[in-house]
């Protein structure tokens, strides 16, 4: 196509393209936001129509022309649907009259020179659109990837405060737990072996209350950070308060976890310098090392806490190996103090009765109650299995009142012609300490109908060694009563004679291993003591009974010592009472 | 349950965002499907609201103008939003090269973009943070380091307090700004305004809003006043943005339709 249009150029243009460019910004004001003054708005108009305008004239006509304004347009941020259809219609009736541009063909040429402008602007348009939705999605995508990051930093924190301490920073129970069951559930081989020691401090107790808290927790976090260094390759864990663990995974067998033990040892024991004081914490260590094959954490765990009071107990500063057959005995122990109470309340308890028999004409004078425990799954158990346990955990005072009642309760019923025997009840350190014992006895006598006459109570010497008065006072009231106090294993304690002379005591029982010794013909050390404690005996007013006597010779001894009742196999075994009472007639 | 501090942000573009809402009505592409569905809801309830942003941004174009012709250095731009066309460190850089610019928004996509378009530009910052922690903002490491505020400096706080119910003390928050601004310092103040716009017209565009987790509240020329308290205003005083220092007389018309209001004071010496 060829174009015939001879172009003038009228004068008063310069007033005619102010008049459009205002027209022009008064028709885009307010299709959107202009990031410009109005003046800097017809500054780029101006240009914009001189540009079209040249464009209309121009020879040859290029449509570029009026692409680029479209583009510049939307550059400038004159951008929106409303802007382009008002550039096109105030072109469309202004631009070709306000310039007085003449052309043979300017109808056709401003048609497809606009058809030009609104290819560009809305190509610009499109692009910027793109270009904006990309920049907010990388900016989301952006934000979401730092979130992510974040979440992920936030959750290895979390998971960090989780399994570790917050004052030592080591791991703790949670992650050693979870370490040690990961150990024990997979292990690389089949003949794995394992090992923990658990830490306690040595009396830390003292470190908080002679330096304050704050030394004590300088303390701990210096404790942990030489376990750390000491103990590298191995978990070091602390499990709350002063206790640590170090977990020993693949040990090649016991010297491997002592190892560890005696390295956390020197570590430890090393002087702390703490609120300007030098402190020496020592540690003491159970240590127990095993197959992983058949393991429990549990178990485990258990086996050596057990043995870390075993390294207390044994003085502190040390550690101590697990030992399965102690452990074994302990558990039995602690089973079996669990069980006294129970095996009371369903009467699994019952009482034997040995006699104490006159050594000048064989008289049964009385009879020592001895309690038995007919125990569900181990059998009929005598009180050496269990009497230890239930004097340190107590029990021995519901037993013994038990036991206090129970006999003088037999005794009551008895009857027999020519003197009806006694009954001598062993009382235990913690019932004559306890207040109250005086009135327990009254009632018991009182409810049983038993003369108070007829009822012996054993104490040891031990029960007297205290310094209390309150004990004295009540065997004083029990005498008053009438009730006989005898002392018992007279001769392996401290023996104090003092006493003797202060209390109400009736009888002295002479342990059974002077007896053992009564057996020749000529006189034995045994011999001379036995004699001499009877003389001391007598010139106190006191009586004599020798126990373990086994053979009549021993009996013969004593008797011609003139020891006063004896007590042992020759006399009689321990048994129910009505087979003693039968044997009487 | 109040979140951790050390939990990260959420970012949800199915949500609204303010921001994006605010750059859909000024004509950009700075959006989400979610921001225009709530954006177009806007436009239904209050059809003119494409017109009141573009007269706030106007707004905020010739009063940085003025402070940079006062002789302003720098700026802080809380809620500055998706940085679309005419920031403020555009108008101003182009007055006076060395002018800094601090931008502060709370919501992250506003900021991962600002921080792309402003990277390399070493006078200009953006931090994420809220209006409603002010000495996190004062304190923050990025804005020492770009602004001495023994120097006067301009606040802005254009188009966001009506996203500050009073229940948040609006005026204990200005008060903590204006105490760390030295004398010489500006404030520029606009919000959205509920004078003599019908009923319906207000409870149509609190719905859309609530959507957002920005809820609307508007106040009038008197409550606008008195958060300037420390200020002392410059001519005209608080106005409908459009009769704020106008570059022509035809731009005043029907200004009261430009629900926005505003004002700039200044700290006296």
């Amino acid at each position: 196509m060829t174009s015939s249009a001879t172009a003038a150029q009228p004068s008063g243009a310069n007033s005619g393209i102010a008049a459009f460019t205002q027209e022009w910004a008064n028709a885009l004001t307010g299709t959107s936001y202009l990031p410009m003054t109005q003046a800097q708005l017809r500054q780029l108009l101006n240009r914009l129509a001189r540009q079209l305008a040249a464009a209309l004239l121009a020879e040859p006509f290029d449509l570029r022309a009026g692409q680029r304004v479209g583009t510049e347009l939307v550059a400038a941020h004159i951008a929106s649907a409303e802007a382009l259809g008002r550039t096109v219609e105030v072109v469309q009736l202004r631009l070709v009259r306000d310039l007085g541009l003449v052309a043979e063909d300017v109808t056709d040429r401003l048609a497809r020179l606009l058809a030009a402008v609104t290819t560009g602007y809305t190509r610009a348009m499109r692009d910027r659109t793109l270009d904006e939705q990309e920049s907010i999605r990388r900016a989301a995508m952006a934000q979401r990837t730092k979130a992510e990051r974040a979440l992920r930093a936030s959750e290895a924190r979390f998971r960090h405060q989780a399994t570790h301490d917050a004052l030592t920073d080591l791991p703790n129970r949670n992650l050693f737990t979870e370490r040690l069951t990961a150990a024990l559930e997979t292990p690389q081989r089949d003949t794995d072996r394992i090992g923990l020691c658990f830490l306690d401090l040595d009396q830390f107790k003292r470190v908080n209350d002679q330096h304050g808290h704050q030394a004590g927790d300088r303390v701990l976090t210096e404790v942990a950070n030489r376990l750390r260094q000491a103990l590298t390759g191995h978990l070091v864990a602390r499990l709350g308060g002063d206790a640590f663990v170090i977990l020993i995974e693949r040990t090649g067998g016991t010297r491997d976890v002592i190892a560890a033990a005696e390295a956390a040892l020197a570590a430890v024991h090393e002087p702390a310098a703490v609120a300007g004081h030098e402190v020496t914490v020592q540690t003491s260590i159970g240590i127990v090392e095993r197959q992983v094959a058949g393991a429990s954490a549990n178990e485990l765990m258990r086996a050596a806490d057990c043995t870390l009071h075993w390294a207390k107990a044994a003085g502190g500063g040390r550690w101590t190996l697990y030992d399965a057959e102690r452990d074994r005995r302990e558990l039995t122990r602690q089973a079996l103090t669990a069980a006294i109470p129970a095996g009371l309340d369903r009467g699994e308890f019952y009482l034997d009765y040995q006699p104490l028999a006159s050594l000048r004409d064989g008289r049964l004078l009385g009879v020592e109650a001895l309690v038995r425990w007919r125990h569900p799954e181990l059998g009929v158990l005598r009180p050496d299995r269990f009497i230890g346990l239930a004097e340190e955990t107590g029990l021995i005072v519901p037993l013994g009142r038990w036991v206090l009642a129970e006999a003088c309760r037999a005794a009551g019923s008895w009857s027999v012609t020519g003197g009806t025997p006694f009954v001598s009840v062993n009382l235990a350190v913690r019932q004559v300490h306890r207040p109250g014992l005086v009135q327990e006895v009254r009632n018991i006598l009182r409810h049983t109908g038993l003369p108070p006459e007829r009822l012996q109570l054993e104490i040891t010497e031990s029960a007297m060694m205290s310094p209390a008065e309150e004990p004295v006072r009540a065997l004083r009231r029990l005498a008053d009563l009438g009730v006989r106090i005898a002392i018992d294993d007279f001769g392996t304690g401290y023996s104090n004679l003092a006493y003797l002379r202060d209390l109400p005591v009736t009888e002295l029982k002479v342990a059974g291993e002077f007896v053992a010794g009564l057996r020749a013909q000529e006189p034995q050390a045994d011999e001379r003591i036995v004699a001499s404690l009877v003389s001391l005996a007598h010139a106190l007013d006191l009586t004599v009974t020798a126990e373990g006597v086994e053979t009549a010779g021993q009996a013969e001894r004593l008797r011609a010592i003139g020891c006063d009742a004896g007590q042992g196999w020759h006399f009689g075994r321990p048994e129910p009472a009505d087979r003693i009472l039968a044997r009487l007639g | 349950m109040r979140r951790p501090d050390w939990a990260p942000d959420e970012i949800d573009i199915e949500r609204p965002s303010v921001a994006r809402m605010y750059d859909y009505y000024l004509g950009g592409s700075h959006n989400f499907a979610a921001d225009r569905a709530a954006a177009q809801a806007m436009v239904a309830a209050v059809p003119e609201a494409p017109l009141m942003a573009q007269a706030n941004r106007a707004f905020l174009r010739r009063a940085v103008h003025f402070l940079a012709d006062a002789g302003v250095r720098q700026f802080l731009d809380i809620g500055s939003g998706i940085p679309t066309v005419g920031n403020v460190h555009e108008i101003v850089q182009q007055v006076a090269p060395d002018s800094r610019v601090v931008y502060v928004d709370t919501d992250p996509v506003a900021v991962a973009h600002s921080q792309e378009i402003l990277a390399g530009n070493e006078q200009t910052t953006v931090l994420q943070e809220d209006l409603r922690h002010p000495d996190r903002i004062l304190g923050h490491p990025e804005l020492r380091r770009l602004l001495n505020l023994n120097e006067p400096t301009a606040v802005l706080i254009v188009a966001v307090l009506h996203f500050v119910p009073d229940d948040d003390r609006p005026a204990e928050l200005l008060g903590t700004l204006r105490d760390a601004l030295a004398p010489g310092s500006w404030l520029v103040l606009s919000q959205a305004s509920d004078e003599g716009r019908p009923e319906t017209e207000r409870s149509d565009a609190e719905a859309v809003y609530r959507r957002t987790g920005s809820p609307l509240w508007f106040r009038d020329r008197s409550e606008l006043t008195t958060l300037f308290d420390g200020f002392e205003l410059v001519e005209p005083g608080v106005v409908w943005v459009p009769q704020w220092r106008p570059e022509t007389p035809e731009s005043t018309v029907n200004a009261e339709a430009s629900v926005f209001l505003g004002g700039v004071g200044r700290i006296g010496d």
